[in-house]
């Protein structure tokens, strides 16, 4: 028993040295990525995902469009070398569809989708590293992304997993513990407080799922304060970019020139 | 490969800007200068070898540019039984992601993945480049180098950055040490007394079973020894290629073009080269993209140039290279030293 890894110890620490509720470090990147309309880079502990957006715009297929609201396309991609064993999967495998069609179904209700008809908004996740939380790391820097390409949305959406290990719920579970544990992901709208994701896979005791339930919901909020921060810093940076373009007329110069050469 | 549809009026425009004299191009650079490349190593902690690499990314906005991920990963393979081959072998894969390409369906950017990886793969396996410690044990294991490359966004001339960043990511790769070991009977013992038995045994002489002493010749297995750090480099480190595209409009060619800058020039021609330290240059891909002709006599003074663009591109990243692994290895032992 004693080679192997303690999910909580008696200190009340876990495997890699959080407590019971703490979530790992966060870091955002939402600057631009080729011909994007929006994109974030989130970092999540070790796990990384890279979302972008396109649209929305003219879907490719005019067959799938829709006469009254816009379409949401989710295309996620696992590069082979984000886990520990090499692995390459196809496009069509039957994970990564579930997990496109999860973020989608996420997605529908909050992006308004009833102000782009016959559009198409595109979200191609890339999947960049991997150690646990998959699902809420997607979500959230889905959100952002989202955000950034200046899609309407009711609301954030935050996403967090949760599991339990024996009694004691922890929250954020790395990919050691999420193998060990029953474990969920919910995804939750900070302001009114609905929920738009729950996910579970692993079989969870009735009497512990409200309490996770509970805790997440609080995490959600947590994280909220952090996504709101990042797109501040992103929006007053734009701002800043704007207003010194403004001090500084393009055209200044460039007029002098040409009244010089109205004197000939 | 697949270039941003431009109008003809935009195509004309940037043609004859380029044939202008002197020449024009959009960013302000000359025809034979490359954007500002980044290259950044050890970037995927999961794999044995990694590199990121961008090209023409703009220093004000922190965006844009082609983007490429690159890493390298080793597996065991069985040569007898599995599908590996006596002293390993390479397998490269690349990956373009769907918003590197948003116009192409899906269908097309299969189309795409599959002609990239052809020409990286069929440049990088080539057995003139292939590394000599991939092997394990001789007829018995082997390691399988998959080279993974992501494209992740295309400003143009994903071909030599694909090449730079494969560069980079073998050039980064540790192989890790291994150690034969066999099991072997009690000297002098019965012929069915097997290895178990001899080792359980304390008297059973002086010499234990688990001998890793002079065994490459029959051993059965191996072992990854302990040690402190990833494992050795991987062998052939200067001979990797590198890649020019040399972007052909009838009088003149540029290099490095930008996505809209490739959908004007009707040819491409890329070359490949070597440059392996005291072992004269190689060339080792060619290839004429698009419909046009050249002259011979033309090819011939292109290859030349070509291979003086390589070798600058070459020693550039070279330079490069070395100070990552400064500031990775030397700086990171130092810090670890002081603490």
């Amino acid at each position: 028993m004693s080679s192997r890894v303690e999910i909580l110890n008696d200190g009340g620490y876990r495997s890699d040295g959080r407590r019971q509720y703490e979530l790992r470090d966060i870091s955002i990147d939402t600057s631009q990525q080729g011909s994007a309309d929006g994109c974030c880079t989130l970092r999540h502990g070790l796990t990384e995902v890279l979302v972008t957006i396109f649209g929305p715009r003219e879907a490719k297929m005019r067959s799938q469009t829709l006469h009254d609201r816009a379409v949401i396309n989710v295309e996620v991609n696992v590069l082979p070398f984000s886990t520990g064993e090499r692995r390459r999967r196809a496009r069509a495998d039957r994970r990564i569809l579930e997990l496109a069609a999860t973020i989608k179904s996420t997605f529908e209700p909050v992006v308004q989708t009833a102000l782009y008809p016959r559009s198409q908004v595109d979200i191609y996740v890339q999947v960049l590293q991997q150690d646990g939380g998959l699902l809420h790391a997607c979500v959230n820097a889905t959100t952002l992304a989202l955000i950034c390409a200046g899609i309407p949305m009711t609301d954030f959406v935050c996403a967090v997993s949760g599991g339990v290990h024996s009694t004691e719920p922890l929250l954020d579970l790395t990919m050691l513990e999420e193998n060990d544990l029953p474990h969920m992901t919910v995804a939750v709208m900070p302001r009114t407080g609905k929920v738009t994701l729950v996910a579970l896979e692993t079989r969870l005791h009735v009497d512990r799922f409200a309490e996770i339930f509970k805790l997440a919901g609080e995490a959600g909020q947590a994280l909220h304060k952090e996504m709101k921060r990042a797109v501040r810093n992103r929006t007053s940076r734009l701002v800043d970019a704007m207003e010194t373009s403004m001090k500084q007329p393009v055209g200044g110069e460039r007029d002098v020139v040409m009244e010089d050469r109205m004197d000939f | 490969m697949a270039t941003a549809s431009i109008s003809k009026a935009e195509r004309t425009y940037i043609q004859s800007s380029l044939q202008a004299n002197p020449p024009l191009r959009a960013d302000g650079r000359s025809l034979l200068d490359y954007r500002t490349v980044f290259l950044e190593t050890g970037v995927a902690p999961l794999a044995n070898g990694s590199a990121r690499l961008n090209m023409g990314k703009s220093p004000q906005e922190g965006g844009g540019g082609t983007e490429i991920l690159a890493a390298t990963k080793l597996e065991v393979e069985d040569v007898e039984t599995g599908g590996g081959v006596d002293g390993g072998r390479l397998v490269c894969t690349v990956t373009c992601s769907p918003s590197a390409y948003p116009q192409l369906s899906s269908n097309a950017l299969d189309e795409l993945q599959y002609d990239l990886t052809t020409v990286l793969h069929q440049t990088l396996a080539h057995p003139a480049l292939h590394p000599c410690n991939l092997g394990i044990l001789p007829r018995k294991k082997a390691w399988l180098l998959s080279v993974d490359l992501v494209v992740l966004a295309d400003a143009g001339n994903a071909l030599d950055a694909l090449f730079m960043a494969a560069r980079a990511a073998l050039w980064d790769t540790k192989v890790p040490r291994t150690r034969p070991i066999q099991y072997q009977g009690r000297r002098g013992g019965g012929a069915n007394e097997d290895a178990m038995e001899a080792e359980g045994d304390p008297a059973a002489g002086a010499r234990s079973a688990f001998d890793t002493r002079d065994m490459k010749r029959d051993a059965a297995d191996f072992e990854l020894p302990d040690y402190w750090d990833e494992g050795e480099v991987l062998d052939g480190r200067d001979r990797w290629p590198v890649c020019v595209t040399l972007n052909l409009l009838p009088p003149t060619h540029f290099l490095d073009a930008t996505s809209s800058e490739e959908g004007s020039a009707p040819v491409k021609l890329l070359l490949t080269f070597s440059f392996p330290s005291n072992q004269p240059t190689s060339l080792q891909a060619m290839r004429m993209i698009g419909s046009g002709e050249l002259l011979l006599a033309q090819m011939k003074s292109l290859l030349a140039d070509g291979e003086k663009y390589a070798r600058d591109l070459f020693q550039a990243l070279e330079a490069k290279l070395r100070d990552e692994d400064v500031r990775r290895n030397v700086k990171a032992r130092g810090k670890f030293a002081m603490r």
